[in-house]
């Protein structure tokens, strides 16, 4: 199915960069975070995804036709993020694409930015980032940078398939995952997620602009949660909240 | 021997087709896709959530830039709230970068429907940063 999607570029990619990802998921995490880089470290588009799979949908930009999953950048930094839910049945397909395409860019590590749904979130005045590594080197990494490990439990979505990808390609990778809302926006998570990206890679962002923005990012963000809740019930995405059963 | 009470029959017939309403109303939100807002009222509906438990129904609803003394938790009967609120300031569609729709919203307005019983009386509201929380203990069989 890789073949039925294709990486167009708009302009030259650098090599040896670092891949960020931001899918709609819980909270929408990962792509209010990968919103607020865009716009603080100013990346332009480099690159879209074109597929007959998709469904026949355009986000229309200053009323021209864009891709919904593109691919920003710099000379250092490589963004994938889609504006809309990527429906089940084309995650693999999709996240297989853009992780071929990045690996054929020799980047350098993926990172998906992600939120992990906590119960009574709304009572939690200090949000944990945790994180999950397709080596072993790569949680270490994590580790010594003040980030803790989610050693046990389930994980739904686009996160989970670039790390399974990841790890079977043996290309270095990091979910970061913010404690967040299930069902509902939530941009204090989007700035924790980035602060723990800021820990590992050293990114650093202003997130002070995205948490005074934080009501109206809810607000916006509403439509797009309601699609994003549609398609996690399909993933059946509440597994990430059961029990383990370890089998050693 | 308890000796149930009968409706009257125009009360049965009308809760017959209420809740016949309130069906169709469930299944034409899961069939037909609309819009989250109201152009006509000026209202938005807010994102919303319910988790049964077995002591309680415990509703959330997402209520940015609301102004918090605004807040209305409205039971219009056994089973169905009303909620509604006014915004810190109005919201167009220009804002949120649409410039082919035109109009304002001043409100959130939505309706929840309990789906088992539950003591509206009892019901305990909680209000912070945003979230409205509604705490209805269920109604216990005897």
């Amino acid at each position: 199915m890789d073949e039925q999607i294709s990486i167009i570029e708009r302009t030259s990619v650098p090599s040896d960069a670092l891949m960020l990802f931001g899918f709609p998921d819980v909270g929408l995490v990962g792509v209010i975070a990968a919103e607020h880089l865009v716009s603080e470290l100013k990346l332009v588009e480099v690159a879209y995804v074109d597929s007959g799979l998709l469904p026949p949908l355009i986000v229309l930009h200053d009323g021209l036709p864009h891709s919904p999953i593109r691919v920003f950048g710099n000379d250092k930094v490589l963004l994938a993020v889609s504006e809309t839910p990527l429906p089940v049945e084309l995650i693999y397909p999709v996240i297989e694409a853009l992780i071929n395409w990045g690996k054929s860019k020799k980047v350098r590590m993926m990172i998906s930015l992600s939120g992990i749904p906590v119960q009574d979130r709304q009572d939690l005045k200090a949000l944990k980032v945790f994180a999950a590594g397709s080596t072993p080197a790569m949680l270490k990494m994590a580790q010594d940078r003040g980030i803790e490990v989610l050693s046990e439990g389930y994980m739904v979505g686009p996160q989970a398939v670039i790390l399974q990808k990841c790890a079977k390609l043996g290309l270095p990778a990091l979910t970061l995952m913010a404690q967040c809302f299930f069902n509902y926006p939530d941009p204090e998570a989007g700035a924790e997620v980035l602060k723990g990206l800021a820990m590992v890679m050293g990114i650093k962002v202003d997130v002070a602009k995205l948490l005074e923005k934080g009501e109206e990012i809810r607000l916006k963000a509403r439509d797009v949660m309601q699609r994003t809740q549609q398609e996690m019930s399909k993933m059946k995405k509440t597994q990430e909240m059961d029990i383990p059963m370890y089998v050693s | 021997m308890a000796i149930k009470k009968r409706k009257p029959v125009r009360g049965a017939v009308d809760s017959y087709f209420n809740g016949l309403e309130r069906e169709f109303e469930r299944w034409r939100e899961t069939l037909f896709e609309r819009p989250s807002w109201n152009l006509k009222a000026g209202t938005m509906e807010p994102l919303k959530d319910m988790k049964v438990t077995s002591t309680e129904v415990l509703v959330t609803v997402d209520l940015p830039l609301t102004v918090e003394s605004s807040l209305q938790v409205k039971p219009l009967d056994v089973d169905t709230l009303e909620i509604s609120a006014k915004m810190r300031r109005t919201v167009n569609f220009r804002e949120f970068g649409a410039t082919h729709h035109k109009g304002e919203f001043q409100r959130f307005d939505c309706y929840i429907q309990v789906p088992v019983p539950v003591i509206m009386d009892d019901m305990k509201i909680k209000f912070k940063k945003g979230l409205l929380e509604l705490h209805i203990p269920r109604k216990q069989r005897r």
